[in-house]
């Protein structure tokens, strides 16, 4: 393998292993989503109570704003010691890390819905769960979508740190790559799937978040 | 007011204390009545022999029997991958070696005949963690005094023994690790074979493959299994006073998982003492230079030696 370059090294890596950088591209992906999933199943409720109830706003967006502090490697490990090693460990850091920008965002959203819409809402004789689901939420997916979106970009990088925990993934290929003889190829061939996951994650739901912006949104940019 | 408050503060902190607690209760679950898994969890370090076998085990597992197989890749060390075991994070670990295990393990002191470290090793998994340790895979990986092929021509060198009259004027790179080691460390080499060299630079182990080649020393002590022994046409000294024990390599099991399936038993067994250090050699050589994943290569191994047909060479 001296005779070739590094980037031909990278190709002739990914030719002959394509399928595992595959598999591992997939599983990577699968646990970033779940942790994301589940925080935006917890999340959105809890978004939806605090803008509701303001008073709950700080004690819950304190405890958001400590777990986010916490750094990625030493919350891998201290779950580790809970739920020992695997895929598992990993989801739940990447559920906790993914709490804090959804909860804000739903908040965030939910308030900014303007009190005219609300008031045309409530003339209309809507109630308080349709006021919710036909004429808050619509207005305020987008808003909610920019934080699953923020949430999925850091829970790709987070899932590459996971591998210290056995999780799997395309940290795995990276590790590979630090302790082979000429690494540098097979570093790449983990490193570039992962920043191209993160970039097409963030592409692809910039554009659903666009797509779901209110119109009056979008004509206003 | 305030009291309803408090409660729906509490009943939001214990919803999500229940939460966290259901998603750790999937994983460590800890009834009183055996049940044995569908799903098998494999731990293999962080070097690429360990993977390989992981990988081989993987694919007969899977192959031979209905249990599906997980990956609980890069742990850290031997220690990391018992400790797995025993807190039942892991089914098999793919590469233990008798000396390691010993002294680290265990905290044994170190025994320098090799077979009686294996029975002792064996023993004690058993006795203390209920752990299986079976016959080894063929290879043993030990330390080893190498040079580069035009050394080895140039000092007249196929034996360790042969490095004494020139010694003096060769200069070694070892793992760092070694040099202050109790029973087989520099001191006791020095003393059983007679000699030390001009100079002794510890470094870590990656580095002295390239060191040999690049001559920036004339000896390495070096793993016998290395891929880049052969990337690089080292010559291995024969250990000719057997200084060195040789470390068996095999595969370590939780008793319960075979004390219940006595098929599995059996299908663990077939990679018994079919792996030679050459084809070790061959095998890392394949992974860390001709840049294919363990999986791959572990894959080939067993299609080329017929093993999903149910042979074996």
């Amino acid at each position: 393998m001296k005779g070739l370059s590094l980037w031909q090294q990278f190709w002739y890596y990914l030719g002959h292993n394509g399928t595992y950088v595959l598999q591992q591209f997939n599983h990577h992906f699968a646990i970033s989503v779940y942790g994301v999933l589940l925080a935006a199943l917890v999340g959105i409720p809890l978004g939806i109570l605090i803008s509701r109830h303001h008073h709950l706003n700080g004690p819950i967006i304190s405890i958001a704003n400590i777990i986010q502090t916490i750094p990625s490697l030493a919350m891998v490990s201290m779950l580790m010691l809970v739920l020992g090693l695997g895929d598992q460990t990993v989801i739940v850091a990447n559920f906790l890390y993914s709490l804090l920008p959804i909860i804000k965002n739903t908040a965030a959203g939910l308030d900014s819905v303007s009190p005219v819409s609300l008031d045309a809402g409530r003339g209309l004789g809507m109630t308080k769960w349709q006021l919710l689901v036909m004429v808050e939420m619509p207005l305020s997916v987008s808003v909610i979508m920019a934080g699953i979106r923020n949430a999925l970009v850091v829970a790709i990088g987070i899932t590459a740190i996971g591998s210290f925990v056995g999780a799997g993934g395309l940290g795995d290929i990276i590790i590979r790559g630090t302790n082979a003889t000429n690494g540098g190829a097979i570093i790449l061939a983990g490193a570039l799937p992962t920043a191209l996951m993160a970039i097409i994650t963030d592409w692809v739901l910039g554009w659903v978040q666009h797509k779901l912006a209110p119109h009056t949104a979008k004509k206003a940019q | 007011m305030i009291r309803h408050r408090n409660l729906k503060i509490g009943a939001l902190l214990f919803s999500i204390f229940v939460l966290v607690l259901g998603v750790s209760g999937c994983s460590s679950s800890t009834e009183t009545t055996y049940h044995q898994p569908k799903t098998l969890r494999i731990a293999t370090q962080s070097s690429t022999e360990s993977q390989i076998m992981g990988y081989m085990l993987k694919d007969l597992i899977e192959h031979d029997t209905n249990y599906k197989v997980k990956m609980v890749n890069n742990l850290g060390s031997s220690s990391v991958s018992h400790k797995a075991l025993q807190n039942n994070d892991a089914d098999i670990m793919a590469t233990s070696y008798t000396g390691t295990d010993l002294t680290g393990t265990l905290g044994m002191p170190a025994q320098k005949d090799p077979k009686k470290a294996t029975k002792t090793v064996d023993r004690l998994l058993k006795q203390r963690y209920d752990e299986i340790r079976y016959p080894s895979y063929g290879f043993a990986d030990t330390y080893a005094f190498m040079v580069t092929q035009a050394n080895a021509k140039k000092y007249n060198l196929t034996t360790v023994g042969d490095l004494k009259p020139v010694a003096s004027q060769l200069t070694a790179g070892v793992d760092s690790s070694w040099m202050n080691r109790k029973g087989d460390g520099y001191n006791d080499f020095a003393k059983v074979y007679g000699f030390k060299f001009k100079r002794v630079y510890p470094m870590q182990i990656g580095l002295v493959y390239d060191a040999a080649e690049q001559g920036k020393m004339q000896v390495i002590l070096g793993y016998s299994t290395d891929g880049r022994i052969r990337s690089y046409n080292l010559k291995i000294l024969k250990d000719n006073l057997h200084f060195f024990p040789p470390y068996n390599c095999s595969l370590v099991v939780r008793g319960a998982i075979i004390r219940h399936d006595p098929h599995l038993k059996k299908v663990l067994h077939r990679l018994d003492g079919k792996i030679s250090l050459s084809t070790m050699q061959e095998l890392n050589y394949q992974a860390d230079d001709e840049l294919l994943e363990p999986a791959t290569v572990a894959h080939r191994f067993l299609v080329k030696h017929h093993y999903f047909e149910g042979g074996d060479n």
